[in-house]
């Protein structure tokens, strides 16, 4: 049964190159904009010895912290958003490429259960694919760290102090972690639903799985004047139970004139148990199970001779 | 004798329609089982039914299982090519030996490796399915079949889009790699000509309905044509022909269940070809 997992989730990762090659490319042009971004602040120097100056000996510990992890936050943030794109084409595509290209007899001659198959899908769309994004993300930051710092020695800066010394490297890494898979489970009702439609659509996956999203809450509004529908879909995202109640007013402790050490961990605005403990979490994972096993049905029972 | 296949009352309805009718037969161990029959007659379907791919009504049992039902226990012990196309386009060679040698637990990797070796797909493991010929893949995927010890295997029109060449070498390979007395074979096509000296049995199926059931060896017995003309034609004729056809002003009458000595002093007598049985039996079903 695992052994059978495994080499199914690996199949996915051959055939859907996507899952690694997208994340890699993305980090390539953000380490790129990175890199062009140094060479052309290297025009103001005098600014620039100015605030290396600044960073080495006025600035503690904390604002290093906070401002590596900005620049960890900077670059990372449009890791999550590619992600969220990838598992949508990858849900719609998983059990529809195979249908399309015939190959659907062959996978089906081996034993190897639909629901196993199914489950290989699912399992890659909620961990394979943000596991690989973070383990990008952390390439990145290191690949962006080592740029930096030999950008800093050039600029007579001390990298060893300055970058490795104040770099928050747990935290930031523990962060994008629980970040992405907290995400991929708590947008899991919208995974399970592009499963089952890329299970039964027989054109089309990205118009059949869109179309309902949009056409329910144009008639609930009409018939209902509510908004119930969109703002549990389209609205979910932002709803996301992980992070504490942000006091951003006591980041900058003001009387000290310096940043509040404990804000400046992304660790400290992160509550997994209240992200476990949450009733929303768990119900959007029996809804995606719900569909999940919809799709398991429509590919044992589809027949269509 | 063992039967592997046995079906009792099966009927499978797309709706209003009939695509099997009430059919029942068996399979035993050790055969070459040809399913001949026109387009549409039912064939893919009742082969499905067997693969457990859909859901029939009546007694269906495979192995001893209810395909449908027990489908991963079957496919450990059955292996199926329904059209050479079926093979995922994206994957390597590679890729695909070693996916298959991880999920099927009857699969021989060396026994694989060893039937590739003699084929063009040899030098070309690292390439992906869709940049290989269509006669390679048919080789490829034979060869991955041929390495799985299974007890039934099911081809449904294996050559399709093959040419001549790769046609011939399919079904030589399967004798020679694929099968011994301990394993079964199930064959559609409508290459009928091509598959005829390698069956022990066969089926011909219409409009969802067995019209024929026999092993090759009764069918020389159970029916002969008769090449004749004149007078003697007509003399053939009142005895009671299942067909007749004309060839260069001369009659062929092919008839079944035959008193061989009426027909002798009639004209020259032969076995007919499977083609020329079936094209017979399916008028016949139809008048």
């Amino acid at each position: 049964m695992i052994g059978n997992q495994l080499a199914l989730i690996r199949r996915e990762i051959w055939e859907h190159r996507s899952i690694y090659v997208t994340p890699i490319a993305i980090a390539v042009i953000v380490s790129l904009v990175s890199l062009a971004g140094m060479v052309t602040v290297s025009a103001f120097d005098k600014e620039l010895n100015m605030a290396l100056f600044g960073a080495s000996n006025i600035a503690g510990d904390a604002e290093r912290q906070a401002a590596l992890t900005a620049f960890f936050l900077g670059t990372s943030w449009i890791f999550l958003f590619a992600l969220a794109i990838l598992t949508t084409f990858y849900t719609l595509d998983s059990l529809y490429a195979e249908r399309k290209d015939k190959s659907i007899l062959f996978w089906r001659s081996l034993p190897i259960t639909d629901a196993e198959t199914v489950v290989s899908k699912l399992l890659t769309a909620l961990f394979v694919l943000p596991l690989v994004t973070v383990a990008v993300i952390i390439l990145t930051h290191l690949v962006n760290l080592v740029i930096t710092s030999g950008w800093v020695i050039v600029k007579g800066g001390n990298a060893a102090h300055l970058i490795w010394g104040s770099v928050p490297l747990f935290d930031n890494w523990a962060a994008a972690l629980i970040v992405t898979v907290a995400s991929a489970l708590w947008m899991s009702p919208l995974i399970g639903w592009f499963l089952f439609v890329s299970a039964f659509t027989k054109r089309s996956p990205l118009l059949m799985a869109f179309m309902p999203l949009i056409i329910i809450p144009i008639i609930e509004w009409i018939f209902f004047r509510s908004k119930i529908f969109a703002s549990a879909v389209f609205g979910r995202g932002e709803m996301i139970p992980l992070f504490r109640e942000m006091d951003i007013e006591h980041f900058f402790d003001e009387d000290r004139m310096v940043v509040n050490e404990e804000l400046v961990r992304l660790l400290a605005h992160i509550d997994v148990g209240k992200f476990l403990l949450s009733p929303s979490v768990w119900t959007g994972l029996v809804v995606c199970g719900l569909f999940a096993t919809a799709a398991i049905y429509v590919r044992r029972y589809r027949d269509d001779s | 004798m063992t039967s592997l296949v046995t079906a009792r009352g099966v009927s499978k309805h797309y709706g209003k329609i009939c695509a099997v009718d009430n059919v029942s037969f068996d399979i035993d161990k050790g055969k070459i089982m040809g399913l001949i029959g026109p387009n549409g007659a039912g064939k893919t379907t009742l082969l499905k039914a067997v693969l457990g791919l859909t859901e029939c009504d009546g007694d269906l049992s495979v192995l001893g299982l209810d395909p449908f039902r027990q489908r991963k226990e079957l496919m450990r012990n059955i292996c199926f090519i329904a059209d050479v196309a079926v093979l995922p386009r994206w994957i390597r060679v590679s890729q695909l030996l070693d996916f298959v040698e991880s999920t099927h637990p009857n699969f021989s990797r060396e026994k694989a490796e060893a039937l590739l070796a003699n084929t063009k797909v040899n030098t070309r493991r690292d390439s992906r399915v869709r940049e290989l010929s269509k006669g390679m893949v048919a080789q490829l995927h034979l060869a991955i079949i041929a390495a799985i010890d299974a007890r039934l295997l099911v081809l449904d029109e294996p050559t399709l889009g093959l040419d001549i060449i790769f046609r011939k070498e399919f079904y030589a390979n399967l004798l020679s790699d694929y099968f011994d007395e301990e394993r079964t074979i199930l064959v559609t096509t409508h290459q009928v000509e091509e598959i005829e000296n390698i069956l022990t049995d066969i089926m011909f199926i219409n409009e969802g309905r067995i019209i024929l059931d026999a092993s090759m060896d009764s069918l020389g017995e159970d029916y002969v044509e008769l090449l004749t003309s004149g007078d003697k034609a007509e003399q053939a004729r009142s005895i009671g022909p299942i067909a007749e056809r004309d060839v260069f002003g001369k009659k062929i009458m092919l008839f079944e269940k035959p008193d061989r000595e009426r027909l002798e002093p009639l004209g020259d007598l032969h076995t007919p070809s499977v083609a020329d049985l079936f094209v017979a039996k399916v008028k016949g079903a139809m008048t």
